[in-house]
Parts: C-alpha cells; structure tokens; sequence
C-alpha cells in the first residue's frame, strides 16, 4: 500500500479528511486543493487502485448524467490520518508549504 | 455553449471513446464533471489535463502489462525486443505529428481570424519543421542506448520528408 507522498498527494488527502465519511465529487476536489485535473486525478487513481479510495456512481435526478465520487476506504482513511499527522507535525510540514504553495498558484 | 467549452467535450468524448478498457471509467468521470465548471476557458483546461491524466494512467498499465508479458514469456527474443522498438518509436513520433496537427486545427477553431488553417507556413513549421527536428534529436540521442527506437522515429522522419518531397514536385 505504498503510495508517494507528494505536497500535491497530502493536499488531497486533506481535503477527504474535511468531513471524511461524505462522498466527494473530482471538481470539488480539484476547487479545494487548487489541483488542476491533470494533477488531481492520476492522484485520485492510484489511491483507488491501492484501495485507499472507494468510487461510486451518484444515482442523478433523471435526465441528468451521474457523476463520479469518490470517500476513503476504512484503510485509506487511517493511512490517510497517519500520512497528514506526520508531514504537519515533521519539520518538513508539507502539507503547510503544499497550501501555501497552492494559494500562490491559485492567486497567481 | 462556447467554442472552448464544445472543444473540450468533444475531446473528452473522443478520449472516453479511445481510452482502454481501465481507463474509460475515468475519462467518463472526468467528461461528466464539465458541466459543473464555470467559465469556457476552464472548462478546456480541464478537458486538456483530464486528456493527459488518460494518457499517462493507459500508459502506466501497458507498461506493466509489457512487463508482466516479459516476465510471463522468460525473455523475448532479440528479434522481438527490435520489432517492439521500432514500434514504439514509429508510434510515438506518429502520435507526436498526429498532435502537432490537432493542435493546428483547435488553434484554427479557437481563432478564427487568424486564418490558420489556410496559412501554408504555419502548417509547414507545426507539422513539419518542428517534427522533423525533435525526430532527428530524439534519434540522435537514442541511437546507442535505444538503436529500435531511434529507427522507428527516422523511419518516420524519412516519410514524412518524402511527404513533403513529394508534395512539392506535384504542387510546384
């Protein structure tokens, strides 16, 4: 279940630890980490294929296509809790620096 | 619809339609969520970085897939491996022209003014100038680690130079 630990890959377990039993959807995901697609869903498919990610097809109102979401597995959302823990409280404190970062590339 | 928001599904609907089987359901979910981006110019970089994330995810399994052949089989033959090389080279630098002239003509969809598609200069340094000399590059710098591969990328170098040779003696 290794999966590398990038700012960008913290940021997005971030933001599945913002109410952590919800399901997500890519474009919410993408608006709060500020992580362009290209970026946001090779993040989103690794963690799925380590099964750290269940996926779903949300059952739209009719006429209207489903979209894909996304809600941590019971193991993705302990990796994910110990993974965030270590980086803020390490001295690196990526996921700091990756918000930062963020808000640069968002304001920019 | 806009012009860039209609491009953008029209890719993200082309790469649904080519992606490989693994890949599809993300490409679909990706397609699905445009409707929820606001702004047409967003909506195109979505469509343009969900592309790449395609790519780079179809890629990432035929890999192992390629590995997992390899392993199955004990060891290619020599034969194979050069035949695979040429391959990858031809399909790459294939690939590579097939983009350079899909960037022309979503350049020419997105500014009509310009008049792109119909400027003969433009066509000749995006299909053919810059091609030939990323080939002639990348083939230079492949021929001793990866011989297969930099003759697939001059095999297709040297077609598309005939292309052009021939294009000329008939049209000038």
């Amino acid at each position: 279940m290794r999966l590398r630990l990038s700012p960008q890959t913290l940021l997005v377990l971030d933001a599945f630890l913002v109410r952590a039993d919800e399901w997500k959807y890519g474009y919410d995901l993408s608006r709060a980490t500020g992580l362009k697609s290209g970026t946001l869903y090779p993040i989103l498919m690794r963690m799925a294929e380590r099964e750290l990610l269940e996926t779903q097809w949300e059952a739209g109102e009719p006429g209207r296509p489903p979209r894909h979401m996304y809600r941590f597995t019971p193991d993705g959302l302990r990796f994910a809790r110990t993974s965030v823990s270590a980086a803020t409280s390490g001295g690196l404190g990526q996921v700091a620096l990756g918000r930062i970062l963020s808000g640069l590339i968002g304001s920019g | 619809m806009g012009t860039p928001r209609n491009l953008a599904a029209r890719l993200l609907r082309a790469i649904v339609r080519m992606a490989p089987e693994e890949s599809r359901e993300w490409a679909l979910a990706m397609l699905r969520e445009l409707d929820f981006i606001d702004g047409e110019w967003a909506a195109l970089f979505w469509a343009i970085g969900s592309v790449a994330a395609i790519v780079r995810h179809a890629a990432c399994h035929w890999r192992r897939w390629m590995k997992h052949e390899t392993k199955e089989d004990g060891k290619m033959n020599e034969k194979g491996k050069k035949a695979l090389g040429v391959g990858i080279g031809l399909f790459s630098s294939l690939m590579l022209v097939g983009c350079a002239f899909a960037i022309l003509r979503i350049a020419g969809a997105l500014f009509p003014g310009l008049d792109i598609d119909h400027l003969e200069w433009t066509h000749i340094l995006t299909v053919i100038v810059i091609p030939e000399a990323i080939f002639v590059t990348a083939a230079v710098l492949l021929w001793r680690k990866r011989g297969p591969v930099a003759a697939g990328i001059l095999t297709t170098a040297l077609v598309v130079a005939l292309h052009v040779v021939a294009h000329l003696t008939l049209h000038w």
